[in-house]
């Protein structure tokens, strides 16, 4: 099975939105929290949690519980999602009379723990996995609880009791987001280690500062510590806890708080405060605007793609872009599923295989149990049933599903009714087939041709600029509609991936922030571009930002 | 005289015998509170959690969350005393569709100032206003060994959150085998029609002395068991009152919010008469060993003799 990469991305999004939503809408609530988490809730609800949305209480469910039960945004967000109730009952969140009160609740079906007062949920979560092995039941307990809350001592009491038990059926979530309400976690009260300067990255750059999964060691647990917004790395931990025995299992997720919303990011003030109304469009916009890099690692060594891929991994890409060429559809030659079965084995990050061949509808399956988690084929060798033939193939597989033009093709019309469901659409801005060659300039307008028709057809998925992108061209990219970037020789080509990856998610970066600024002149002039400027408290983002509106004439 | 943990003990292995889903939890007394036999007899649903009483309450609500019933014990002192949050957001607050609160009952020993050596730091004597305050709870306080069998029995016939309390002294027997206990029903153990004593817990076979020797002096005094704190049985008070004229209540607990209080909420609103209430006056108490417990009692006017006092007084104040 497939990581359903680009199904739990867009679900997130969806639940994100519906926080920024209800919250504001509430006048009060907890965003920050709520995003810390978001990956998490996603990685359970779209992928691993046993659940039915039409029998709450379907006996042999997994128990999910919100220990740190102020993000219950994020909790009731994700439950609208997944169909415990429509999306727009988030409007009612702390209003009189609402089942969606202010901290998650029985009221609500589905909820199975009423949070608030933090540290007890870990104990409770004990009981309940305590009773499922008296009844000899195999379903398992999810609790997701916060690096504040761990100040109470009622969580360390549950961390001996669960290891006395040896409650392999229970799996603990650490959002170790390193922000409480009144500061940062290791200002009130170190997990880790004291804190220093003000500035939180410190933490994060510094493994040998990380002191929390030791606790839990100690306490006897099977501690897993993984980056918190990886849907990959979360989904591989739960995958193991669920097969870890005799122990309950820690999975401690470093998280950023207010994740996805620049100004929201590290920023405790966003603990527990909602967005302003008229800032909501911008915090939408700029969720529609998360993107992502994918290097190809055929642009690299090709007789030792392993550790290009390594080489990726250590470089933060988001995931990995695998350009399978047969020598039939494209003159060149690479590699096939084999090979990707074998680099499989190295990681969990996500493979996006584009694969360059001919009758993909005969090979597609060979690719999606080699392990790939988006699989793209292209349009010119495909027509409306060889393609829904791939389309459930890869869904049923959870993999997701993209299609591929060439610079000289448009998007064919056969293609129009899947776009509801296409996960991913790649307009080529080079000739497939050979490296090296120069972005055609032309993609910039085909790209503006192409948004009204995914605007039209209810297109969700991710655009992804593949051919000739370099540093110099990203940010027009991203200004066509571009959320996903492959990244070539520019990329993997460089001596320090690292380095090149930074600076490309620099660029896209500013281009993002350029379109934002647009946006808030656009909704309320330079008032609201600089109310929103204002929010960017944290780091040197204000500066930045203002240079960019400085540069653009809005202020 | 008998034990009152000893019976909680055996009832709880009876009725774990014919309920598969009882559940005992305990917090490193489950050999003072012999609930550890329990444990012995059914090791898969006896959970010994440490001393760490909010954990207890918390598991085991997680536990009647999972459809089993929880009796989670400990002294008194120790739960409400300490884990009010977890006894209010975890038991009495989640309620599942239908139903109030969450099917745990807290059963403590060790209430009041009986408690004697340990001295004042371990004698709970607020936690029946505690209790009281919580919605959804209900507060039983048993006056012997037969109302313990009985009430523990109930409990777990009858969803929802309960809390028992137990003293830690060995109790006569008040009540015969036969006596039925409902929620929210006082018991009448003697009839009178001067005046009314309604006690709890071990204060009952105080009022049944005060009462005797208030017959020897001709006054005809009505003995009510008041073990169902909340619910308060309003009816049998407001019979009382109109009957008697005048109520006298005596338990082991601060003055404010305890039965004391109870009584009075309930009679001033539907029949008011006098209402005098013997209990701690909002102090601590201290220690006292166990030969020396009746003195405690006195100090704090907890005995049969301020009952004939009190119920006097309201006599004179009443002609």
């Amino acid at each position: 099975m497939g990581l359903n990469y680009y199904h739990i991305k867009k679900n997130i999004l969806r639940a994100r939105k519906l926080v920024i939503k209800s919250t504001s809408v509430a006048g009060s609530g907890h965003p920050g929290g709520s995003f810390s988490m978001a990956e998490i809730l996603g990685c359970l609800f779209y992928k691993h949690l046993k659940f039915d949305p039409s029998n709450p209480s379907w006996e042999n469910r997994d128990r999910l519980v919100l220990s740190k039960g102020h993000a219950s945004p994020g909790l009731f967000s994700n439950m609208a999602v997944a169909g415990y109730f429509p999306e727009s009952e988030l409007d009612t969140l702390r209003k009189f009379g609402s089942r969606l009160q202010g901290h998650p609740d029985l009221k609500c079906p589905g909820v199975e723990f009423c949070g608030g007062s933090l540290g007890t949920g870990l104990s409770y979560s004990i009981g309940v996995a305590l009773a499922a092995k008296i009844d000899n039941k195999d379903h398992h307990v999810y609790t997701i609880i916060g690096d504040g809350e761990s100040d109470e001592g009622q969580i360390w009491e549950a961390a001996m009791t669960a290891s006395k038990y040896k409650l392999d059926n229970l799996t603990a979530f650490l959002d170790r987001n390193f922000i409480q309400q009144d500061s940062y976690t290791e200002q009130v009260m170190p997990l880790d280690e004291e804190l220093v300067g003000d500035d939180i990255s410190e933490m994060w750059k510094d493994a040998s500062r990380w002191k929390t999964g030791d606790k839990w060691r100690s306490f006897g647990w099977n501690v897993l510590e993984i980056d918190g917004h990886r849907i990959e790395q979360i989904s591989a931990a739960i995958e193991k806890a669920n097969t870890t025995k005799g122990v309950p299992t820690i999975i401690i997720c470093r998280t950023i708080k207010g994740n996805a919303v620049e100004h929201m990011e590290d920023n405790p003030q966003w603990h527990g405060k909602a967005p302003d109304l008229d800032i909501v469009p911008l915090i939408n916009l700029e969720l529609d605007s998360q993107f992502m890099i994918a290097p190809s690692i055929i642009a690299g060594d090709m007789t030792n793609l392993a550790n290009e891929v390594k080489r990726c991994i250590n470089g933060r890409a988001d995931y990995i872009h695998l350009d399978v060429m047969d020598g039939q559809f494209v003159p060149a030659k690479t590699f096939d599923h084999n090979k990707i079965k074998e680099l499989r084995s190295i990681t969990p990050i996500p493979f996006d295989s584009h694969l360059m061949i001919s009758e993909p509808v005969k090979h597609v399956r060979d690719y999606a149990e080699a392990g790939s988690d988006i699989i793209t084929v292209h349009a010119e060798v495909c027509d409306e049933s060889s393609f829904g033939e791939i389309h459930d193939l890869l869904k049923q597989h959870q993999v997701s599903v993209g299609l591929a033009i060439n610079p000289e093709t448009d998007l064919p019309e056969w293609s129009y009714k899947f776009l509801p469901t296409l996960d991913q659409l790649i307009v080529m801005s080079v000739v497939p087939g050979k490296s090296g060659q120069k972005y055609i300039p032309e993609t910039h307008k085909k790209m503006s041709s192409l948004s009204p028709i995914l605007k039209e057809h209810n297109f969700i998925g991710y655009v992804e600029a593949d051919g000739g992108v370099t540093l110099e061209n990203v940010g027009s990219c991203f200004e066509d509609g571009a959320r996903a970037f492959v990244g070539g020789s520019s990329m993997i080509g460089q001596n320090n991936v690292r380095e090149a990856i930074r600076e490309f998610r620099h660029e896209i970066l500013r281009a993002r922030r350029k379109v934002l600024l647009e946006k808030a002149h656009q909704l309320g002039g330079s008032d609201l571009v600089n109310k929103w400027i204002g929010l960017h408290v944290v780091g040197k983002k204000k500066e930045k930002i203002t240079k960019i509106a400085k540069e653009t004439g809005l202020i | 005289m008998s034990d009152m943990r000893t019976e909680y003990s055996k009832t709880l292995i009876e009725l774990g015998r014919v309920n598969q889903n009882i559940v005992v939890l305990g917090a490193d007394t489950t050999d003072s509170l012999k609930t550890a036999a329990f444990g012995k007899e059914f090791p898969n649903r006896f959970f010994n959690v440490g001393i760490a009483e909010g954990n207890l309450v918390s598991v085991s609500a997680g536990l009647a969350a999972s459809g089993k019933i929880s009796f989670a014990s400990t002294y008194a002192i120790f739960l409400p005393g300490r884990a009010v949050d977890q006894i209010r957001n975890g038991i009495a607050y989640p309620s599942p569709p239908g139903k109030k609160g969450l099917d745990v009952k807290l059963v403590v020993s060790h209430g009041g100032l009986s408690v004697g050596p340990d001295g004042g730091s371990h004698q709970q004597i607020e936690d029946i206003a505690i209790m009281r305050a919580i919605p959804n709870f209900r507060v039983f306080i048993p006056a012997d060994t037969i109302a313990v069998s009985k009430l523990v029995l109930l409990m777990a016939n009858e969803y929802g959150p309960f809390y028992m309390r137990m003293a830690r002294s060995k109790t006569p027997i008040v009540h015969s085998e036969s006596q039925e206990f409902q929620i929210g029903k006082g018991i009448t153990l003697r009839d009178g029609s001067d005046c009314t004593i309604a006690a709890c817990g071990i204060t009952v076979r105080m009022a049944l002395e005060a009462a005797e020797e208030l017959q020897q002096e001709g006054i005809s005094c009505r003995v009510l068991d008041m073990f169902s704190v909340k619910p308060i049985d309003g009816d049998l008070l407001e019979k009382a009152a109109r009957e008697t004229g005048g109520i006298v209540t005596c338990e082991e607990h601060n003055i404010f919010g305890g039965l004391g209080s109870a009584v009075a909420e309930s009679v001033s609103e539907r029949y008011p008469v006098l209402v005098k209430r013997i209990g701690v006056q909002d102090m601590f108490g201290e220690s006292a060993r166990d030969n020396e417990i009746q003195l405690l009692l006195e100090k704090h006017g907890i005995t049969s003799f301020n009952m004939i006092k009190q119920v006097k007084e309201i006599r004179s104040k009443k002609l």
